[in-house]
């Protein structure tokens, strides 16, 4: 039966010709991430696949992701980058019959390993969404407020200026502190969120199309912001922006679905100059120039 | 396809550089018949033609320029703009050579010659002329394989280069005035570059196709070849 069909009729998982050399990519990712002097660290992810009940949404992908740098997620909507992104700090399960397979480490620590606890790996790995969701409380009780319930036992004045002064919000908000968080722009929402994730103090931060909902000046404040940010933390992010891609990230990794209902794949996983400038698959090239997606 | 109408754009930029390639491919061949001829009525028809190279390189360039800062392109389509700048550069120096060439055919038109010189310089200008026109193709049909033959040829264009040079400096005979015998070696100097430029597009080419510098495609292409042989 197989034989029958044509070789642009097999599926990937039927040809392997037609697969992504997983071990040829691999090997031009950068090396096993290794903690650096300050608190980020860098994520190894083996063999992972993404499941929502049976329909299998993520299949295979393995990437490092290197300590202190931006590394994006790209592709056609879909496929799949997503959810890899939430399976990073074990978000995606908590979508009721979702579940994650392969090995996330956070450093030495396997995330998905017997006995982890997600909300621990949470505080580790926290993660800014596309649309800003401030609470309804003030400015300053939107940052204290992850802090506090985490136990934080030091002086929350200073750390809530230290955030958000790392999120590039300080001088536009310190004198309406006591100010609601929902009366803020979009863009200082969505700086204000990523205050809040910083609050926290983890040593990821995973961003799911931050500035997709935003106007240009915004976006490019938090563009600027996370030039600042992979200075003391490792980012993830994903995005539909290309440009933007091209712009902030250091590593890219492009995540590509061949026919309808196959699982997405990672594609392709290089430095960001070089997806840009000579990616090694055509469907990666086709994918950036804008020839498809 | 999406991207329709940028799509145009790169091919009517590619057309356009063609289209001026093919132009100074001419004016090379002039430059050989006026060269063999002795024709100086040939060789002035050539003169000013610098300046419309010029002017459809800078519009090549602009149109580039636009190109990039409109559409943002990247990947094979940002090799395909920053290789088509780089081209354009080889063929206008190529034409504004040619030029210069021409103008001296004409000024030393009534000039005794050095027929040994004149030989070589002869064999050159084929050899540069050819060069040049093979390059063109090579780019023009994106083919890469060809590509490595233009370093061949190159190669022969600098043996006659040292044969010309040396005539110039120690020459044989006492023919050949002086005016002649300095804009000679102005001229093998020319030529040389010409050929260069004719390299360098294939050059090029290589990069546009592969995302690899000559050098490096070069060498692992020797590479690839020297395993096939050990197969």
């Amino acid at each position: 039966m197989d034989s029958e069909k044509t070789r642009k009729e097999r599926t990937l998982s039927e040809d392997p010709e037609r697969r992504p050399e997983v071990k040829r990519l691999q090997s031009r990712q950068p090396s096993p991430p290794v903690a650096t002097g300050s608190e980020a660290q860098g994520i190894t992810i083996e063999g992972l696949s993404a499941f929502y009940g049976s329909f299998k949404a993520v299949t295979d992908a393995s990437m490092n992701i290197q300590a202190n740098k931006v590394t994006a997620l790209i592709g056609p909507s879909g496929c799949g980058k997503s959810t890899f992104l939430r399976c990073l700090n074990r978000m995606h399960e908590v979508i009721p019959g979702a579940r994650a397979e392969g090995c996330v480490r956070l450093g030495d620590q396997d995330i998905y390993a017997k006995g982890s606890d997600p909300v621990k790996i949470r505080q580790r790995v926290g993660m800014v969404f596309q649309k800003p969701n401030p609470f309804s409380k003030s400015i300053y009780e939107n940052v204290a407020w992850g802090a506090r319930i985490n136990g934080y036992r030091g002086n929350m004045d200073e750390l809530v200026e230290r955030s958000l002064r790392q999120a590039a919000i300080w001088d536009e908000v310190k004198d309406r502190l006591k100010e609601s968080g929902m009366g803020l722009s979009g863009g200082q929402q969505q700086r204000l969120c990523i205050a809040r994730t910083l609050a926290v103090e983890p040593e990821v931060i995973l961003m799911d199309e931050p500035a997709s909902a935003l106007d240009p000046v915004s976006t490019q404040k938090i563009e600027d912001t996370m030039e600042e940010l992979k200075k003391r933390y490792t980012v993830v992010i994903v995005t539909h922006n290309m440009q933007q891609a091209a712009r902030i990230s250091d590593y890219t990794g492009f995540f590509y679905i061949e026919h309808m209902g196959d699982p997405g794949r990672l594609w392709e996983f290089d430095a960001t100059d070089k997806i840009f400038s000579n990616p090694e698959r055509k469907e990666t090239e086709d994918y950036v120039t804008g020839r498809f997606g | 396809m999406p991207r329709e109408t940028f799509q145009h754009e790169l091919d009517r930029l590619v057309g356009e550089i063609i289209s001026l390639g093919r132009e100074v491919e001419a004016c090379l061949g002039m430059m050989v018949e006026a060269m063999e001829g002795h024709d100086a009525g040939v060789a002035s028809r050539e003169l000013g033609i610098d300046q419309r190279f010029k002017e459809r390189g800078a519009e090549i360039d602009e149109e580039c320029m636009i190109l990039q800062a409109r559409q943002a392109p990247v990947a094979r389509d940002l090799r395909l703009i920053y290789t088509i700048q780089a081209v354009t550069n080889h063929l206008v120096r190529s034409g504004t050579l040619c030029e210069h060439i021409c103008r001296a055919i004409a000024e030393t038109a009534d000039c005794e010659r050095d027929p040994e010189l004149e030989t070589a310089l002869l064999e050159m200008a084929r050899g540069a002329r050819d060069l040049f026109g093979q390059g063109l193709n090579v780019f023009e049909d994106r083919d890469i394989d060809r590509a490595r033959d233009l370093e061949a040829l190159d190669d022969k264009i600098d043996l006659l280069y040292s044969e010309a040079m040396n005539l110039v400096v120690n020459p044989t005979n006492s023919d050949g005035s002086p005016e002649w015998r300095m804009r000679a070696a102005l001229t093998v100097h020319y030529l040389e570059r010409i050929a260069d430029h004719g390299v360098d597009v294939g050059g090029r080419t290589v990069f546009l196709v592969t995302g690899e510098r000559m050098e490096s495609a070069m060498r692992q292409y020797r590479e690839r070849h020297l395993d096939d042989d050990e197969d």
